[in-house]
This record gives structure tokens, C-alpha cells and sequence, in this order.
């Protein structure tokens, strides 16, 4: 079943690829009924789901047994809200109107490819087929920001894709290192997770997570390996904008619960001081650098770093604390910070897609006023920037107060993070008064307010971002149960 | 039931702010309020606890205990006289009424919830719920850049006091295991300490007390209803009304008594003295809310929660009276500059609702007011003669500055002032009468019904307090009507250098935007260049080489594409033979077959010429990544 929900978008990838140069316009109408079939598939996946320890719906197959790799896939409750926030993102990416710059078929086969490779990434039982969507997926996104940006787009586009390319090299490197003392020689993520290789302490233990640090802080992005961000995210397309923030950049801090805290607990457990630095400095560097922008998605970006590093503060509390309640507290908060920061940063930035389709501009000194005109716009961009400085009610706060919570109760000295959750709402508060509040410019008189494909695409996201804020019960059982027994024998 | 409290006034309120205006809708709307009001008195006299989980760790829980029920009635009560009062003025004389009553009335949802909460989670989703209400109700004329950016001051100066409340749940985690305020007691000193300080920073910002208290003036720039309602029992309550409520399970911390009282009084002397400078009525106005509250908070300190229940009461119903009146003397006369304002006798209405709103403030007895000030009085006599005499001295401060009002408002107009509709002086007057009916208080039984509604506890007065009050309230009365006669109220009460720095909250404001504010902006562009011009070089310098190598080898590429493309596959098959597996053409041709298509799909997807090299080397190392899958998929 989880098979079918990765391969679905590759068929429908080919299935546009085929198309005739004719019936190009009707490749937008098959990405939007293929990206359907991942997104159901979750939810019988999700009602299917146990919630034990351990993976469920796992499915297998002999791929190179000499090297110990097989496909499998499988979820539990870290992966399962992840894989299936992603088949929502990109439902809503394919719906949010774009012009594909008369290349229809090439555009909507690449992102149905993307959607293959991120979940695939996310169900991946496989080391070795967790690195190959991995890479995978860098390909995909580099031919969407060279191929449909704007502004220095090819630029942008080769730094990403250098960048990141040379922080999978360094996860490859660890994954070996891993791999090599595993016994017998396997990939196989479950058997890895229960009977972690090695021990803390040793050089080589170190060597490997630093590789498994570095590679997936380059990817998340944290500071200071993040400066290719902004660049490929001003000059990326909107959806694709939505899609690197949502799902791309979970594919790092993904890669720290499952590869770093669950194959290697002890050394994890070491550095996890380390790593809260990290991440409170990322969280205020996010933070104080969104507030000096002008430019309406580079600010976003930004605020994404910071996002990122509440995800690993969960997580490092999460390795070091000692008390269960506590530590399952810190990660079902990353989790649920994952799934928050993709549904409602990804809506941030189809609304700045927005703003570059009628402006032409990010310059957020252009805009303003548009709260006298716009009643659709402005109410997503109120909900949207609210939902992002964590207001309650809405997905992010659910997220950063259990964050918070299990954080303070493991490290109390972590609460300087929360000098962050003012920083965020000062940058919020900034952009709506930049762009919707204030008198209405001139040029600005005849702006269009949003259209029903905009609107249809922006309330996917924000809906479900309203839904997890008021009740998000459904959601935190799903996690929690695998957040409780994440490590095993530390309950 | 409780949640019908909180989820039918929210849905209501976004519905009615959906809505066209027309008088008709405010009028429904301030029944709507008048009806929760009773409903309210019902769900909390047989409402049992009830909670919404939140997954296997968090659940909002909500209880109406003690103070929580007089609060979850007396909320939805100030709110009708408000919202009688915009429907009567045809709308508040705002743009946009019906969004104004609508987030009013989710104001008063997220507040019902506020005092209900019976958890810190709750308790924060409330708190933020009710500080983002204000910035909206605050930033009303949203297109007037001024008020907006006050309403953004406001709600990050008391965001900065919300940090308190994430650090007190974390505290709460790590000493009790729960979130519940009754696990509180079971956690440990250090913990439970650390609660105390979090909930205190909160409630310090969120009840504008020091150095927080200019926030009031700043969300001055909002609709005068808004901070009718804002000053007497949302928003600024909120803090003195939490710490009302939790003191009980805080009296194990040592340090949480003494520094609440010290805390309440600095406050309400500073901004008294404040309220006596300033020449603007609604700062005024104000800066008094800031003193009630410390002197609410002196209550708190002192041990006695039934008199700060007393006093958030009396105070929310004159604090409202007098914001709805000076919404209406401003309207009248056009000006909120106490230099030029006066009404006269325009309206006996209006006249007998000033007197008794300044009266209540001036503690007067037999009003409820000077009751429950009393009490006050009475508790910090039992704490030390330091505390004693500070409250005396808020007392007198309190007295003067409210006859300084009234008497300034009403002296005789020089121009004829067009007196309110008898519709906009009902709801004052419903206040006023209010405010007369609760100086019950006074009778016999008074003190034991405050102490059985709250839960808390009243202090037993001395017998000098009452004639020393009495005392301090005729020496103001006297000293205000002798300067009024040679027309130095306005500017002769403080010396003019004070006049000044006090009219200004003493430049705290100023004094944060220097010390916290700037130095964040700096730092904040300063980390934006650097971000550029030295993180990102290291990174530019390195994409330099790649790039440079990229060019050699796409130089290489573009000699012969095919013969490369053919030797890397090539060179992967070997790899797969290291993997024990025997070569397949039909492999060979596969790989070949995917890296011609990758590479059309290239040329389709960029824009022709330039930087063709690059796109080469992206091409060949995508390309060796589908080759890999390829290569393996066809040997398993």
C-alpha cells in the first residue's frame, strides 16, 4: 500500500512526460488527480495505524542482498504525520495557479517526481534507499528553481544544489561509517534502531555523528550552514518555494530523529548540549536576521531557520533528558513542529507568490495598505503570519509550547530560546504592517484580490493548521506513541 | 457547559464581524452579551470541570472555582453596558462597527477562558488569545499607520511578559509532572519558584505594571470602547486576576508575597503620579488603571485574595464607567486635553455618572470602590507599616487625581455642548448605578459574601484606617477645588519638571526603546550584513572552486557529451561488477536511455545559452544519481 503511495507520482510523472504536445494543458488536471492518490492512501494508512513501538504497514523486497539493502517501507508515528503532511503540501502546491511558462508537461512531471522522492525519503525503511530519495529529491528541486524561477534562478538553483549535494556526501560518508559496523552487515533501519552499532564514546562513534550533524544541519538548514536557503527560496517558484520549505527542509531534522537520535542514542545523548546551542542560535539568528529584511521571502526564509531550530531544541532535549515524560513532551513537539512549519510556512509562501504575481515584487516597502482592499488576502496573510509566531488556536502553538515545556524541564537554561517567540512576533507583526496595514498606495488601488485556485489551495493548508491548533488530539496520539518509545530501552 | 462559554461568544463574534453594520446588529449583540450574562451565572453555579484533551500529555482543562465564577459573569456584564454603549452612539463613532463588536466579542470568549482555565496551558492559550484580540481591537483604523504600530508596541510588550507563562509550564513539567494548577503544590521549592516568577512576569506585563506600564498609553491609540472594555475586566485584568488565583498554591515561595505587594505599590504611586500629570483624559485614565491594579496586587502580596477580588470588581465597573463617559464628554466637546475640556452641566445624566465613576476611583465611601480599597488598606496593615503608609500615600494619590478629573471635566463650558442621547447615557448610568449598589459592600455580611463568591480571604482592618482615608479623600477634594478657582488644576499639581518626565510614564518608554529596542535593531541588521558578507563568502568562495571545476570538466563534457556520459556509466557498471554482478547491455542502454532524457528535459527546462556549463555538470551528476538507482534496481 505505502509502495503504491510512492510510485503513484512517478507513474503520473511519466504519464505527463507522455503526453501529447497538444494535450499539454491537461498535465495540471492529471498532477492534480495522481497527487489525490498518495494523499488517501495516508489517510487509510492512518486509520490502519496502530500506534505501538515500532514500524507498521511495513512492506519488502530483495534488492542487493550481498550489501544488506532491501526496499522496505514502513511508518510509525514520526514518520506516518510527515509522509502524509507532504502528500497534503503537494495536493495544495499542484492546485495553487502557476504559470508554467508554457512548459506544462516538464513542470508537473517534476514535481510529481518530487513527490516520489520525499515520500519515499520519509517511509524509507532502508538506509541505503533513505539516501538514494535523498539525493533524489535535490535533482528534482534543482530543475523546478532553474527551470520556472525568477531572478537569478539558475544561480540559486546550483548553490542549493551544491550546497546540499555536498551535505548528503557528508551523511553518506556517516552512513557508511555506520553501516560498516553493523553485524551482520545491514541497511536495515528497524534492526539498526534496535540494536544500535556504536557505542558512545569511541572516535569513530564521533566521527560518524558529526558526519550524520553536519550533513543533516546543512540540509534543515541550521546556522551557519543555511545561507543557501534565502537565495533558492527568493528566486524559486512559489509551489516549489512551498514544497522546499514544507517537505525538503523535513527531510533534515527527519534525518536527525530517525538516523542520528535512533541509531545512535548514547553518542547523541553526548552532544546533545552541542546541539541545543545550535539550535537557541539558530533560533535567535533566524529570528533577529528575518527582522532586518525588505524582502517579503527572504524574510520568510528565514523565519524557517529559526522554525528549524525550535524542531532540533525538541530534539536535543529530547536525547539528554532523562525524565520519559519529558523527553517524549520535546519530541512530539519537533515532530508536531515539523508538520506545523510545512502547512503554514508553505502557505507563507504561496501568498507571496501571491504578491509577486500581482506586484512583480518581494520589496515589502512597494506594498502596503492591502487590508483596505483584499479581504481574502488579508485575512489568509493575518492567519498565516499569526499561525507562524505561534499563536494559539493555530498548529505552531501546540508545537512550540511542548517544545518549550519539555525543553525548560530537561535544560531550564534553554528558556533563552524563547526570547525567539518575541523576535518572531515582532517579525510577523512587522510584515503585516509593511504590506496590509497603513493607507493604501496608489499603484496599488487595483490590486486583484485571491482567486479561487489561490484561495482553494491557501485553505488546504490553513485549515488543517486550524484544525491541528484547536484539536490536535488525533494527531499528538499518533506521535506520542512513537515519540514514548523512540529509544528502546529508555522508556 | 463551561466550554458554551467560551466557544459561543467566539463564534459569534467572528460571525458578527463578518457582518454589515446597522444599529440593529449592535443592539443585538449587546442582548447577545446581556443573555451570556445570565447564561454565565448559570453554567457557573452547576457547571462541573471539564477538559478537552490534547493527545496522552496535554488537555485544556477548565473549572469555575472561587474568583473564576464572580469573573466569568462580571466579564459578559461590563461587556453588554460596552456594547450597549457603541450600539446607542450608532456604532462607537468608529469606522467599521461591526468588525469592532465582533472582535469585542470574541475578547470577551478568549477572557472566558482566561478565568476558567484550571491549567497553565489553558491559562496560556487564553492569555495570547485575549493579546491578540487587543491588537486588532487596539489597530481598528488599520489604515491609520500610527495606531497600528502602537497596537504592534502594546502586543509585544506583553508578549515579552507571555515568555513568563511558557517558562512557568515548563517549570511546572519538570517539578509536577502536570500542568494542572492543582499538581502545583506537589512540585519543589526551586520549581515551584520558578512558576511563581514566570506567572509574576506575565502578569506584571499583561496588568501594566512596572516597568511595563507604558503599553497602556500605547493601546490608547485604539476606539475609546475598546478600552473600556481592555482596562476593567480583559485584558489588563488578566494579570492581577492570575495572580489572584494561583497565590494560594504560590504561598510556599518565600520571596512571591513581599515582592507582589512591593511590586503593586511602586506601581501605583509611579503611576499616580503619572495620572495627576497628565494632560490628556484617556492617559489619565490610564495611567490610573495602572495604579488600581498595583494596589490589586498589594492585596495579592499581602495574603488577602478576597480583597483584590473586591477591588477588580468595584474597579472594573467604574473603570469602565469612566472610559464610556470620556468616550462621550470627547465626542461632545471634540478634545481629550484636560486644559480645554469641559462639559458644564450639559447632562445631569452624564453629570451624576462623572461623579460617581470619579468618586468610586476616588475611594469614597459608601461606594463599593473605597470598600474594597479598604480592604486593601486593611490587608497591608497587616504586613508592616512600610506597606501601610505606601498604600495610605495611593489612597490620597488616587483621590486627588480622580476629583482633579472630575472637577476638570465638569467646569462650565464655554461653548454649548451638545448633551448625550438619552440611549448613550442609559448604559453609563446602568454603570453608575451599579457602582452605587455596590457599596453594599459596606452593610454588615459584606466582607463574608466577597470571601464566600472568591474563595479568598479579607484582612481585619484598624480603627484609624477608615478617618485617616476620609481625611486624605477632604484634603484632596479641598486642594483640587482651590486650584480650579485660580486655574492651575490642569498644569499646578505636580511641579512643572515633573509634569514633564511623569506625563510621559517617566520615559519608560523611551528608556525601552533605547535600551531594548534599538540595540535588538542593530544587532538584528548588523547579523543580516553579516549573514551576507561573511557566512555566505566562505560558502561563495567554495562554490567559486566547484564552480571553476564544474567549467573544466564541462569543457571536457562539451567535447564529447556522449563518450562522457558513456565512460561514467561505464564506470558505475563497474562498480555494480565489484558488486558481484555480471554485465547487461540492457542495462547499458537503459542508463544511456535516462541520461538522453534527463538531458532533454534539461534543454527544455532552461532558457537557452549562458552558463551552459553548469547545467552540464548538474546534468551529469543528477544523471549519475539516476544511474545508481537504475544500475542496482537492475541487479537485485
Amino acid at each position: 500500500m505505502l509502495t503504491a503511495a510512492v510510485f503513484a507520482p512517478l507513474l503520473g510523472a511519466l504519464l505527463i512526460a507522455g503526453l501529447p504536445a497538444r494535450r499539454a494543458a491537461a498535465a495540471r488536471w492529471v498532477a492534480l488527480a495522481v497527487t489525490t492518490v498518495p494523499l488517501s492512501i495516508m489517510v487509510v494508512a492512518w486509520a490502519r495505524f496502530n500506534g505501538g513501538a515500532g514500524f507498521e504497514l511495513v512492506e519488502r523486497a530483495r534488492w542487493i542482498p550481498t550489501l544488506g539493502v532491501t526496499y522496505t517501507v514502513g511508518v510509525d508515528g514520526i514518520s506516518l504525520p510527515l509522509a502524509a503532511m507532504t502528500s497534503l503540501l503537494f495536493l495544495a502546491a499542484v492546485v495553487f495557479p502557476f504559470d508554467t511558462s508554457g512548459r506544462p508537461r516538464a513542470y508537473f512531471a517534476l514535481m510529481l517526481f518530487l513527490e516520489t522522492a520525499s515520500l519515499g525519503l520519509f517511509l524509507a525503511l532502508d538506509l541505503f534507499l533513505f539516501y538514494v530519495f535523498f539525493d533524489v529529491s535535490l535533482v528534482g528541486m534543482y530543475f523546478l528553481i532553474a527551470g520556472w524561477g525568477h531572478g537569478e534562478a539558475r544561480r540559486s538553483a546550483q548553490k542549493f544544489f551544491l550546497y546540499t549535494l555536498a551535505g548528503s556526501l557528508v551523511m553518506l560518508l556517516a552512513i557508511i561509517g555506520l553501516y560498516l559496523a553493523t553485524d551482520p552487515r545491514t541497511f536495515d533501519m528497524a534492526a539498526i534502531i534496535a540494536h544500535p552499532p556504536l557505542p558512545a564514546g569511541g572516535l569513530r562513534a564521533t566521527l560518524v555523528f558529526f558526519g550524520f550533524l553536519i550533513g543533516f544541519a546543512v540540509k534543515t538548514p541550521l546556522v551557519p550552514f543555511h545561507t543557501w536557503l534565502p537565495p533558492a527560496h527568493v528566486d524559486a517558484p512559489a509551489p516549489a518555494s512551498t514544497i522546499l520549505a514544507g517537505v525538503l527542509l523535513k527531510m533534515g531534522t527527519y534525518g536527525f530523529i530517525r538516523i542520528a537520535l535512533q541509531m545512535m542514542p548514547g553518542t547523541f545523548r553526548r552532544f546533545a548540549d552541542l546541539v541545543m546551542v545550535i539550535a537557541v542560535v539558530s533560533i535567535l539568528y533566524g529570528a533577529l536576521v528575518a527582522l532586518a529584511q525588505t524582502n517579503l521571502k527572504r524574510l520568510i526564509a528565514y523565519t524557517s531557520i529559526n522554525h528549524m531550530g525550535y524542531v532540533l531544541l525538541g530534539i536535543g532535549a529530547a536525547a539528554a533528558a532523562s525524565d520519559p515524560g519529558a523527553r517524549t513532551l520535546a519530541l512530539t513537539g519537533a515532530t508536531t513542529e515539523m508538520v506545523a512549519h510545512g502547512l503554514i510556512t508553505g502557505a507563507l509562501f504561496l501568498l507571496a507568490g501571491s504578491v509577486l504575481t500581482r506586484s512583480g515584487t518581494y520589496e515589502l516597502s512597494k506594498l502596503g495598505g492591502l487590508a483596505a482592499r483584499t479581504p481574502l488576502f488579508t485575512a489568509t496573510m493575518a492567519l498565516a503570519a499569526f499561525a507562524s509566531l505561534g499563536l494559539p488556536g493555530l498548529a505552531g502553538f501546540v508545537a512550540e509550547i511542548q517544545v518549550f515545556t519539555g525543553t525548560i524541564a530537561v535544560r531550564p537554561l534553554a528558556a533563552v530560546g524563547l526570547l525567539g517567540i518575541v523576535l518572531t512576533a515582532a517579525v510577523f507583526l512587522r510584515m503585516l504592517q509593511q504590506v496590509l496595514l497603513g493607507p493604501l498606495p496608489e499603484n496599488l488601488r487595483g490590486w486583484p484580490d485571491l482567486g479561487r485556485a489561490e484561495l482553494a489551495a491557501l485553505t488546504i493548508l490553513l485549515s488543517m493548521a486550524v484544525v491541528i491548533g484547536v484539536a490536535p488530539g488525533w494527531l499528538l496520539d499518533v506521535i506520542d506513541a512513537s515519540a514514548r518509545t523512540i529509544i528502546p530501552g529508555r522508556r | 457547559m463551561l466550554w458554551s462559554l467560551v466557544a459561543v461568544p467566539m463564534l459569534v463574534g467572528l460571525a458578527v464581524a463578518g457582518l454589515p453594520w446597522q444599529p440593529r446588529l449592535g443592539w443585538a449583540t449587546a442582548g447577545f452579551m446581556t443573555a451570556l450574562v445570565g447564561w454565565a451565572a448559570v453554567v457557573v453555579a452547576v457547571g462541573s470541570p471539564t477538559s478537552l484533551s490534547w493527545g496522552p500529555r496535554l488537555a485544556l482543562t477548565l473549572d469555575a472555582t472561587g474568583l473564576a465564577r464572580v469573573m466569568a459573569v462580571l466579564v459578559p456584564a461590563v461587556a453588554a453596558a460596552v456594547l450597549a454603549w457603541v450600539a446607542a452612539t450608532g456604532g462607537g463613532h468608529e469606522p467599521r462597527p461591526a468588525r469592532l463588536i465582533g472582535v469585542l466579542v470574541a475578547f470577551v470568549a478568549a477572557m472566558e477562558l482566561l478565568v476558567l482555565a484550571d491549567d497553565l496551558l489553558t491559562l496560556l492559550v487564553a492569555w495570547e488569545l485575549v493579546a491578540v484580540c487587543s491588537w486588532v481591537l487596539i489597530g481598528h483604523r488599520h489604515d491609520d499607520a500610527h495606531r497600528t504600530r502602537q497596537a504592534g508596541t502594546a502586543y509585544l510588550t506583553t508578549r515579552v511578559g507571555d515568555l513568563g507563562l511558557f517558562v512557568a509550564a515548563g517549570a511546572a513539567v519538570a517539578g509536577a509532572g502536570s500542568l494542572s494548577y492543582d499538581a502545583l503544590p506537589t512540585a519543589s521549592a526551586g520549581w515551584l519558584g520558578l512558576v511563581a516568577a514566570g506567572v509574576l512576569l506575565a502578569a506584571a506585563a499583561k496588568s501594566a505594571q512596572l516597568p511595563f506600564s507604558p503599553w497602556l498609553f500605547a493601546a490608547m491609540a485604539g476606539p475609546t470602547p475598546v478600552s473600556a472594555l481592555l482596562h476593567s475586566a480583559t485584558m489588563v485584568a488578566a494579570g492581577a486576576y492570575v495572580l489572584a488565583r494561583l497565590a494560594p498554591a504560590f504561598a510556599p515561595v518565600a520571596w512571591f508575597g513581599p515582592v507582589v505587594a512591593g511590586l503593586g505599590l511602586a506601581t501605583s504611586l509611579a503611576a499616580g503620579l503619572v495620572a495627576l500629570a497628565s494632560l490628556d483624559l484617556k492617559r489619565a485614565l490610564a495611567a490610573s488603571t495602572s495604579a488600581q491594579y498595583g494596589l490589586i496586587l498589594v492585596a495579592v502580596g499581602s495574603g488577602a485574595t478576597g480583597a483584590a477580588a473586591g477591588h477588580l470588581v468595584t474597579h472594573a465597573v467604574f473603570k469602565a464607567l469612566l472610559f464610556l463617559a470620556a468616550g462621550t464628554v470627547a465626542h461632545a466637546t471634540g478634545t481629550l486635553d484636560l486644559r480645554k475640556i469641559r462639559v458644564g452641566g450639559a447632562s445631569p445624566p452624564l453629570t451624576a455618572a462623572i461623579v460617581v465613576a470619579a468618586a468610586a476611583l476616588a475611594a469614597a465611601p459608601p461606594l463599593g470602590g473605597a470598600w474594597s480599597k479598604e480592604e486593601i488598606l486593611a490587608a497591608a496593615g497587616r504586613s508592616g507599616p512600610w506597606l501601610t503608609a505606601g498604600v495610605v500615600a495611593a489612597g490620597a494619590l488616587s483621590a486627588l487625581y480622580a476629583a482633579r478629573l472630575a472637577v476638570l471635566v465638569l467646569r462650565p463650558a464655554t461653548s454649548p455642548v451638545p448633551p448625550p442621547k438619552t440611549a448613550e447615557a442609559a448604559p453609563l448610568l446602568a454603570l453608575a448605578a451599579v457602582s452605587v449598589a455596590l457599596g453594599a459592600l459596606w452593610l454588615p455580611g459584606g466582607g463574608r459574601l466577597v470571601e464566600d463568591l472568591s474563595g479568598g480571604r479579607l484582612a481585619e482592618g484598624a480603627a484609624w484606617e477608615l478617618p485617616v482615608s476620609v481625611a486624605a479623600l477632604a484634603i484632596a477634594f479641598t486642594a483640587v477645588t482651590r486650584l480650579v478657582r485660580t486655574d492651575r488644576l490642569a498644569t499646578g499639581l505636580v511641579p512643572a519638571r515633573v509634569q514633564q518626565v511623569a506625563s510621559a510614564w517617566f520615559n519608560l518608554g523611551s528608556l525601552g526603546r533605547l535600551a531594548v529596542v534599538s540595540p535588538t535593531l542593530s544587532l538584528s541588521r548588523a547579523l543580516g550584513r553579516i549573514d551576507d558578507a561573511v557566512i555566505d563568502a566562505g560558502v561563495r568562495s567554495a562554490v567559486a572552486v566547484a564552480g571553476a571545476c564544474s567549467r573544466l570538466f564541462a569543457a571536457v563534457a562539451e567535447l564529447n557529451m556522449d563518450r562522457v556520459v558513456g565512460a561514467v556509466a561505464g564506470g558505475w557498471l563497474a562498480v555494480g561488477g565489484a558488486a558481484r554482478v555480471a554485465d547487461d547491455n540492457g542495462v547499458d542502454r537503459a542508463v544511456e536511455g535516462v541520461v538522453a532524457g534527463a538531458v532533454t528535459l534539461g534543454a527544455r527546462a532552461r532558457r537557452v545559452q549562458t552558463g551552459l556549463s553548469h547545467q552540464y555538470y548538474l546534468l551529469v551528476a543528477g544523471g549519475i544519481v539516476v544511474m545508481v538507482v537504475i544500475a542496482v534496481l537492475g541487479r537485485a
